[in-house]
């Protein structure tokens, strides 16, 4: 551990610390309130459509992060008590799986926002079609193909994290994937505008001339949420194969701890803004506590 | 984490010898990362990252309020059902719980006609037969400007829902909605109490 002074000046950039119990609370936390949304859909047959498997993948994928922050967490704990050694090949073994884990988690994370934007884009441009497009057991094929898709690339980018190959196709996905939803969602905004339009043109009614704020905020948060709970940790990624032993990088890579409890925390906010926007899911839980007690 | 794993593999090469290879879930390892001379302060990337990521949210938001101005002009009307009638949230009473009115009023009326102004892209290709029974803003953007305002049209209105199998929207529980408010907040469009409703709605389901 005496490297870190070598030639650093007394001003480095040391790690910040984020706290354990900070750590394992948000991971808890959104944990089990990803949990909650799935018994909730899994249970009210109500909730057995298209949209709500898609929230269930957003919820699986959140889940799987924060699980693997927890593990992550856990076994830092156990090598410090020196329950396991540090240069097994079990441990090896172990520390790519969960880094597949966690890439599995992004992957599922963005292509779950881009199924849920495609199901709204679907529903609102080819309304009357919509139960013929996304019956059930497409949805669900396409939740398959979306996670053994996830499920190979994070496994081959685990394995050849090392070639800066495959760092930049991960770090591309993203902002593409983004732009691509955002792309989606503007669309609708233009269709809902130009309908609120037309219906302006009828003689007889009333136009409140307002701007609709609530739709931009939503959007905004939606997107907000995401680009800032994993642009973080994607930034730190490139920093790292590129340039770590530059100070700046460095200094930012210094904040790791802090970008992985954003991700945990965007655990804990999508069920927010996804499921919980739903008033039958509301009910669901409701009716889940009251008969619990 | 591999990004871990990728500078503990480096600095363990550029290691000192008596230092271990601490292994990757341990704090990073610089190494031989030197902090001196710097130009700017070295905080200097996570600030204008953040910056920037701020800055970007905010331009995001405002062009998405821009999008989102309807700007459509004033017009004047008496009946004061139709002032509930919100242009730039067509769809956004429906997620307004009508459970709490429980009535068939005009105001469902209105919120079912709507509606139609959704499908209007599928009009095309519905049957022509059908729409020309049942008339409102079904056939084209046109014809839904003529869509009388009367009394009975609700009636009307129910059954073009059931013969057209509009999907989800008349429905107890929704996915996503459908208007500017709502548009990305999954609150049904319609809760409608009538039996006629429940039943299609429930043949939409299945």
């Amino acid at each position: 551990k005496n490297i870190s002074d070598f030639s650093l000046n007394i001003t480095d950039c040391t790690q910040v610390v984020v706290p354990e119990e900070v750590f394992f609370t948000v991971a808890a936390a959104g944990i089990l309130e990803n949990l909650l949304v799935l018994i909730a859909v899994v249970r009210n047959k109500n909730l057995h459509l298209p949209m709500y498997f898609f929230i269930c993948s957003l919820a699986i994928s959140d889940m799987l992060g924060s699980l693997y922050k927890t593990l992550e967490n856990i076994f830092i704990i156990l090598c410090k008590m020196g329950y396991l050694t540090r240069r097994g090949d079990f441990e090896k073994k172990l520390d790519d799986a969960m880094d597949s884990m966690f890439i599995l988690s992004l992957l599922g994370s963005i292509f779950s926002l881009l199924a849920i934007a495609a199901d709204r884009y679907i529903t609102i441009f080819y309304a009357l079609r919509y139960h013929n497009i996304m019956t059930l057991r497409r949805a669900l094929v396409i939740l398959a193909i979306i996670w053994t898709f996830c499920a190979g690339s994070s496994i081959a980018i685990a394995l050849f994290s090392y070639e800066a190959a495959t760092v930049i196709p991960f770090t591309i996905l993203f902002p593409l994937m983004m732009f691509f939803i955002l792309c989606l969602y503007v669309h609708m905004f233009l269709l809902a505008r130009s309908h609120a339009k037309k219906i302006a043109s009828l003689p007889t009614t009333t136009v409140h001339q307002r701007t609709n704020m609530k739709g931009a905020i939503t959007l905004t948060i939606f997107l907000g949420v995401f680009l800032c709970c994993w642009a973080p940790f994607v930034l730190h990624i490139l920093l790292a194969r590129f340039c770590p032993h530059n100070p700046y990088c460095a200094c930012y890579m210094s904040i790791f701890h802090v970008n992985g409890t954003l991700i945990m925390c965007n655990a804990i906010i999508d069920p927010m803004i996804f499921a919980f926007r739903s008033p039958e899911l509301r009910n669901t839980f409701k009716k889940m506590f009251c008969c619990a007690r | 984490m591999s990004a871990l794993r990728l500078i503990s593999n480096r600095t363990s090469q550029q290691a000192l010898a008596n230092s271990d290879y601490t292994w990757e879930y341990e704090y990073y390892e610089y190494g031989p990362v030197s902090f001196e001379g710097l130009k700017a302060h070295k905080y200097s990337i996570v600030i204008g990252f953040w910056v920037g990521l701020a800055v970007f949210v905010i331009f995001m938001f405002f062009v998405l309020t821009l999008l989102t101005k309807t700007g459509a002009p004033h017009q004047d009307n008496a009946e004061p059902s139709e002032k509930r009638f919100r242009m730039n949230s067509f769809v956004a009473d429906f997620g307004r719980p009508l459970e709490s009115e429980r009535v068939f009023s005009r105001q469902i009326a209105e919120e079912s006609r709507s509606l139609f102004h959704f499908c209007i892209n599928e009009v095309e290709y519905l049957d022509k037969a059908k729409q020309s029974q049942k008339g409102p803003g079904l056939e084209s953007n046109i014809h839904f400007q003529e869509v009388p305002r009367s009394s009975g049209m609700f009636e009307e209105d129910l059954n073009c829902l059931t013969k057209f199998n509009i999907p989800n929207f008349v429905n107890t529980e929704q996915n996503s909605s459908l208007g500017e408010d709502d548009l990305l907040i999954s609150e049904p469009p319609i809760i409608l109490e009538s039996k006629s409703v429940m039943q299609s709605s429930h043949r939409i389901l299945d």
